[in-house]
C-alpha cells in the first residue's frame, strides 16, 4: 500500500503531464521524460514538501529520484 | 558554424568590434574595486522590496518590517547565488566552445565575456560568503538530452540571455534604489554595466543562430524549441522562490510559502516585468 507522501508525488507528475493517467511505481522518471532537468528541482521541492524531510542539496543520489518507488523508499519509507 | 553565420552579417562584426572594444577601455580590476565593509546594517532593505517575491502579496502583510527586512536579506543571498550558479553554467558553456571549430569569430570576445564572467563570479560569490556566509546550492539536475547541435547552441546562448536578462532586470534597479547599502548598489551597478554589452552580444548571437535553426527545422521542431525556453523563462524566475531562504528567514513552513507565492495574482504581474523585454525580444525574433 502506497504512503499518503507518494501518492501526493505520482498526483504532482500527473497534474503536469495531462497526457497520462497513471505512473508504474518502477517506471523511470527521467528516461520517460517526466522529469527533466527543468522540473528536477520542483520534484525535489514536492518531495520536501510532502515528506517534511529537508534535502540536503550537496548530497542528492539522483538514483534515489529514478522512480516512485525508490522515492518513496528514500523519503516516505518511515512514514 | 556560428563564425560563418558572424562573417556574412557586417552588422553582428561591427558590433562585435566595438563590444570587444569597449571591455578594454571599461576594463577594471574588481579585486581592488569594491568597498567591502565588515557587516552590513541588518535593519534596512537588502534588496528592493518591489524585487522581493512577498511584495504585493497576502504573506507580505503577516509579516513584521523586521521579518521582511530579514527576507530581503536572504534573497539578497539567494538572487547572488543564482549569479554564482548560472555564471558557471555559462562559463562552462563558453569555455567548451572558445577556440572550437566554428567560433573563430567570437572567441576574441569570449575571452573578455570569460574574464568578466569570472570576475563577476567572484564578487558575487564574496558577497554571499562575507554577509550571508553561506551560497546557496542548487540541487544536480537529471541529465538533459541532447538536441541537434545547432539546436543546442541556439539553446545553450538563448538560455544564457534569459538569464542575464533577468539578473539585468533586478541589478539596473538596485543600482539606483538609494534605500540600498553602497557596497550593494555598488555591484549590482558594475554588474549592469558589464552585462549591457554580453546581453547586446547575446541578442545578436540568438537572432542569428535562430535564423539558422528556423531554415533548416520543421514546425513541430520550431514548436518544441518556444516550448523549451518558455519553460526556461518559467524555471528561471521560479528558482527566486527559494523554500530555503523562507525557512532561514524564520517561516515554518517555507514549501507552503513557496505555493502560496507561486500561486498569488501577484505573481503574474512580477514575471511579467522580470521578462518584459526578453519576452519582446523573443518574439519580435520569432522565438517563442
Amino acid at each position: 500500500m502506497a504512503s499518503a507522501g507518494i501518492e501526493e508525488i505520482r498526483s504532482w507528475i500527473l497534474s503536469r503531464h495531462p497526457e497520462r493517467d497513471d505512473v508504474a511505481p518502477d517506471e523511470n522518471l527521467i528516461e520517460s521524460r517526466l522529469v527533466d532537468s527543468l522540473s528536477f528541482v520542483e520534484l525535489v521541492y514536492a518531495i520536501e514538501g510532502a515528506s517534511g524531510v529537508e534535502i540536503d542539496f550537496d548530497n542528492i543520489d539522483i538514483r534515489d529520484f529514478q522512480t516512485l518507488s525508490s522515492i518513496e523508499k528514500a523519503f516516505f519509507a518511515a512514514v | 558554424m556560428v563564425s560563418v553565420l558572424i562573417d556574412q552579417n557586417d552588422r553582428f562584426l561591427d558590433i562585435l568590434e566595438r563590444l570587444s572594444s569597449k571591455s578594454v577601455e571599461d576594463y577594471y580590476n574588481p579585486y581592488k574595486l569594491f568597498e567591502w565593509p565588515d557587516r552590513l546594517p541588518e535593519n534596512m532593505w537588502w534588496m528592493s522590496p518591489e524585487l522581493t517575491t512577498t511584495y504585493g502579496t497576502a504573506a507580505a502583510e503577516r509579516l513584521t518590517q523586521e521579518q521582511l527586512y530579514a527576507l530581503s536579506r536572504y534573497e539578497s543571498i539567494n538572487f547572488y547565488s543564482l549569479n554564482v550558479h548560472g555564471i558557471r553554467e555559462l562559463l562552462i558553456e563558453v569555455t567548451k566552445r572558445i577556440h572550437t571549430s566554428g567560433f573563430e569569430t567570437p572567441s576574441e570576445f569570449f575571452h573578455h565575456f570569460i574574464g568578466e564572467e569570472n570576475e563577476h563570479m567572484w564578487f558575487f560569490a564574496e558577497f554571499c560568503l562575507r554577509y550571508g556566509k553561506k551560497i546557496y546550492r542548487q540541487p544536480a539536475g537529471a541529465s538533459v538530452e541532447i538536441p541537434r547541435s545547432d539546436v543546442e547552441s541556439l539553446l545553450v546562448f538563448a538560455r544564457i540571455l534569459i538569464f542575464e536578462e533577468l539578473v539585468d532586470h533586478f541589478n539596473s534597479k538596485m543600482a539606483l534604489d538609494t534605500r540600498l547599502h553602497e557596497t550593494i548598489r555598488a555591484i549590482n551597478r558594475i554588474h549592469h554595466q558589464d552585462e549591457s554589452r554580453h546581453i547586446a552580444f547575446g541578442r545578436e548571437l540568438v537572432s542569428a543562430l535562430f535564423a539558422e535553426v528556423k531554415k533548416n527545422s520543421t514546425e513541430q521542431e520550431l514548436a518544441d524549441v518556444s516550448a523549451y525556453i518558455k519553460r526556461y523563462m518559467t524555471y528561471s524566475f521560479e528558482s527566486l522562490f527559494n523554500p530555503q531562504v523562507y525557512r532561514d528567514a524564520g517561516v515554518e513552513k517555507p514549501q507552503e510559502l513557496r505555493r502560496e507565492l507561486l500561486q498569488a495574482p501577484a505573481r503574474a504581474k512580477f514575471e511579467q516585468s522580470v521578462f518584459r523585454k526578453t519576452t519582446k525580444f523573443l518574439q519580435k525574433a520569432g522565438i517563442i
